[in-house]
């Protein structure tokens, strides 16, 4: 199956991780990704994906996700039944890159189907309809989630996280986020040397007075704003200030920050 | 010396700031650690020593509010540049400024604003003998434009201050000799050593930094902090090899004895002391043998620990005091919104509901020919679906008798938390207890029950948790290892085993320095093999130098402000468990 020329979705790389990413692929190896949030791990994946010329299939992983939603199920249709492929199996039927984003969220129960499909076995039993499915070479599992304090309650069971190679990401270098924010959103270099200087400042207060530091995925954001003519103090409060915190002794904050860095 | 007219009207305190400003000042790259504190009796000038960040107590400089507040940000701004302590006073604070403005550009309107509305304050340099006029000039060009170079600055004395830049000869906690020698406002020679820590780093501050601390960067501090206030009162001297602590339970002696790896003591200072007895906290049964890890044998030296689970004496039934009841009332709703809606059960054997969805693909199933077993095809609404029990451990040793730069006693501040984090989580209805501990050497951890799991929190407890005393040491290790074991009991599929401390863990008995913190580090990771999720909050502003090791890089968080620690405390644990 030739897949279609795809347009290669733009990404930044911050260090060797394309390289590390292919070798793992090259050895079927399963990959996990872990970094705050709006860090660049989905654009990464899809950057990769259309690299290495695999289909990409994303599950938004949440609470309520069985095991049946990853594997299949069957439906009813006109009087008689049938099976429909859940995304884990269609990618390992298929082949390409099956991503599991925020995995973290989903139920350790469920996170079990993955083992046998992890380890150098690599099959996926379908207990429902008695298959016992064998990954092609082209099939890749791919994992994502957020490491910081706040989901200390959500960490992944030893024996699935050890199925993985690990990468771990952070907010990018300056000069790497410079590099996005201009590819992204087109602003001037000068506002978007600004954009970076802020960013700097408020990841400072990461873990004291905000959850997480700054996304590039907002700054991002206020860069579109901005490009788009928003004045700078207004994009960047509604793009950084109000996303960060609810508090309003914390926006109040954040607000003078921003000021402090963009006149009016 | 407050050459300038006061406009009572306009002024603005710093306690209207005062949430604002550390924020501020932290972003733009000042010390976290530093605390801020109004500056009294120094004129209004903005300084900064190893621990705090002083800044004017109120301005009313000028007659309008929004101008005297302007000012506040830009000596937040401008203390958190690095200085260049090699430079003389003026110049010291033209390169500041003028290092503030190219990096703030939002900052350049109101710095010129506050500019012009200053210079019209201060006397015409006409008007001054000839020396002071050269001197004034000096500062008005320094004010106006800080980019432009300047010579190094003749004699200042003698000139109006200038509150738009920092404390001239900043007072210095620990003087030198000869620091008086400089004592003139506005002396033109360095008054210090460049060398002042925090100050001298801040510069490259990163973000995170305070949790990426290597291994490598272990300070450990010889003796328990304890100590610092009072005189060494070891016992015993046993050698820590596990032969003493069955001797004498008898009066403690408060003699002055060194253990062997104590540094020599440093102060002849001796407070009298005695372990008050009487009025003592009640022992709850026999008490209860645990091991503890010895890092030289690598090894768990079993029964070496006696813990007694207490209640603390002078308790009464207590209705929640009225100061914290609004900020209850606030975080209680907060907390019922935690209740989950989602707290209907799909899936179960048995309930009062059908479970359609299921009962569907149960028949979809069946005619496929691939039914399984026995599905759960019933909806319930059990009790405590978010399956989460939290035990609380409190940190009680005399070091938190300390006073935080606000006045209050850190006790005051656990005692608070404890009580709202109580009102909060009955709210959200998840299970939970409420322990506190102390020690006095190895065979008397006292574990303080103020609410045990199977306890409601009613004015019994609480009257247990407003009945809290600061105790003695901190052997953190036993009572993580009980507290763990406490909380493994409860049905739960989540464990939170939240640990509110203000110090790192530590003993008279050879209980410090790296035995200690990897004792603790073990009791951590036993709590994690029983399916407990340890997690510490402290108010230790070093606790980075240490924490890591015990709890991982993602095992804690440091609270800026201590007095921040109840809203801290409630907020955290929303955030963990959601
Ligand atoms: N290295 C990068 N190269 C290109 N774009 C990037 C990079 N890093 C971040 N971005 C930008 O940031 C945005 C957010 O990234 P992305 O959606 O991949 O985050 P994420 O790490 O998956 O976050 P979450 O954990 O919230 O899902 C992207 O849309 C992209 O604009
Ligand atoms: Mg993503």
């Amino acid at each position: 199956m030739t897949a279609p020329e795809r347009e290669l979705p733009f990404y930044q790389p911050v260090g060797d991780e394309c390289e590390l990413f292919e070798a793992a692929w090259r050895q079927q190896l399963p990959v996990l990704i872990k970094g705050p949030t709006g860090c660049g791990k989905t654009r990464f994946v899809a950057h990769m994906a259309a690299r290495l010329n695999l289909p990409l299939i994303t599950v938004s992983c949440h609470d309520d996700l069985t095991a049946a939603d990853l594997v299949g199920r069957h439906l009813i249709g006109d009087g008689a039944t049938y099976w429909v492929d859940g995304p884990l199996t269609r990618a390992v039927r298929e082949g390409g890159i099956c991503y599991l984003d925020e995995v973290v969220e989903a139920r350790k129960d469920t996170t079990v189907v993955l083992h046998p499909v992890t380890d150098d076995r690599r099959v996926l039993p379908i207990e429902r309809t008695g298959e016992t499915l064998i990954a092609p070479k082209n099939f890749m599992l791919v994992v994502s989630y957020n490491p910081g304090y706040q989901h200390v309650l959500k960490s992944l069971k030893p024996s699935t996280r050890q199925r993985f190679v690990a990468l771990a990401f952070d907010f990018p270098r300056p000069e790497v986020e410079t590099a996005v924010l201009k590819q992204e959103s087109g602003l001037d270099d000068a506002r978007i040397a600004q954009l970076v200087t802020l960013a700097g400042q408020l990841r400072r207060l990461a873990g004291y007075d905000l959850e997480e530091g700054v996304s590039t995925r907002l700054l991002v954001y206020a860069a579109k704003l901005m490009a788009a003519g928003m004045a700078p103090r207004r994009a960047c409060r509604t793009a950084l200030v109000e996303p960060l915190s609810d508090d309003t002794d914390t926006v109040a904050a954040l607000a003078a920050i921003v000021d402090a860095q963009f006149a009016a | 010396m407050n050459a300038y007219p006061v406009h009572p009207d306009a002024a603005v305190p710093l306690a209207a700031m005062e949430t604002l400003l550390p924020v501020l000042f932290r972003a733009l790259g000042g010390d976290p650690a530093l605390k801020l504190k109004p500056a009294g009796g120094h004129g209004a000038h903005a300084w900064q020593d190893e621990a705090t960040l002083y800044l004017p107590e109120s301005i009313a400089l000028f007659d309008t509010a929004e101008l005297n507040r302007r000012l506040y940000l830009w000596l937040a701004a401008l203390s958190a540049e690095p200085v260049d302590e090699t430079l003389d006073w003026l110049n010291r604070n033209r390169v500041a400024a003028a290092a503030c403005l190219a990096r703030q550009p939002g900052l350049a309107a109101e710095y010129r604003s506050l500019v012009e509305a200053f210079l019209a304050l201060r006397p015409e340099p006409d008007s001054l003998p000839d020396e002071q006029r050269l001197a004034e000039l000096a500062v008005r060009a320094a004010l106006t434009d800080p980019a432009r170079e300047q010579p190094a600055s003749a004699n200042l004395a003698g000139l109006a201050p200038v509150p738009l830049w920092l404390h001239p000869n900043p007072p210095r906690p620990q003087a030198k000799p000869d620091a008086g020698a400089n004592k003139q406002a506005g002396s033109a020679a360095p008054t210090e050593t460049p060398d002042n820590g925090p100050r001298a780093k801040q510069g490259d501050k990163q973000a995170g930094e305070e949790k990426k601390v290597a291994l490598t960067d272990f300070k450990f501090e010889a003796k328990p902090r304890w100590e610092d206030y009072l005189s060494d009162h070891r016992d015993n001297q046993g050698g820590g090899e596990g032969g003493q602590g069955d001797e004498e339970k008898g009066p403690r002696a408060t003699g002055a004895i060194d253990g062997d790896d104590a540094p020599p003591a440093t102060s002849g200072m001796t407070y009298g002391f005695a372990w008050h007895t009487e009025n003592d906290d009640t022992p709850l049964g026999p008490g209860i043998k645990l091991p503890e890890w010895d890092c030289r044998k690598n090894a768990l030296v079993p029964d070496y620990c006696l813990l007694k689970p207490m209640l603390p004496a002078g308790a009464s039934r207590q209705p929640l005091p009225d100061r914290l009841k609004s900020l209850a009332r606030h975080i209680q709703r907060q907390f019922q919104a935690l209740t989950p809606e989602r707290s209907r059960k799909s899936g179960e054997f048995n309930g009062p509901d059908i479970d359609l969805d299921r009962v569907i693909r149960f028949f979809v199933e069946r005619h496929s020919g691939h039914a399984i077993g026995e599905p759960g095809l019933y909806q319930a609404w059990p009790q405590k679906e978010r399956s989460l029990a939290c035990l609380l451990l409190a940190d009680l040793s005399l070091s938190t008798e300390n006073r935080l730069p606000s006045g209050h006693k850190i006790i005051d501040v656990i005692r608070d938390s404890l009580a709202l984090f109580a009102e909060a989580l009955t709210a959200s209805g998840d299970r939970f207890g409420l322990y506190g501990f102390s020690s006095i050497q190895r065979d008397e951890v006292r574990f303080l029950v103020l609410k045990d799991f199977s306890e409601r929190y009613d004015d019994e407890t609480r009257g247990r948790v407003l009945a809290l005393r600061p105790g003695y040491y901190t052997r953190m290790g036993a009572a993580i290892r009980q507290a763990s074991a406490v909380i493994a009991e409860q049905p739960a599929e989540r464990r939170l085993l939240l640990i509110v401390s203000d110090g790192k863990p530590s003993d008279l008995d050879h209980y410090d320095g790296r035995y200690a913190v990897e004792d603790t580090r073990e009791s951590v990771r036993e709590a994690r093999a029983l399916g407990v999720t340890p997690f510490c909050v402290t108010v230790d502003q070093e606790a980075s130098a240490y924490l890591p090791h015990i709890f991982g890089s993602n095992g804690f968080v440091v609270v800026q402000q201590a007095e921040t620690l109840p809203q801290v405390l409630t907020r955290l644990y929303a955030q963990m468990t959601r």
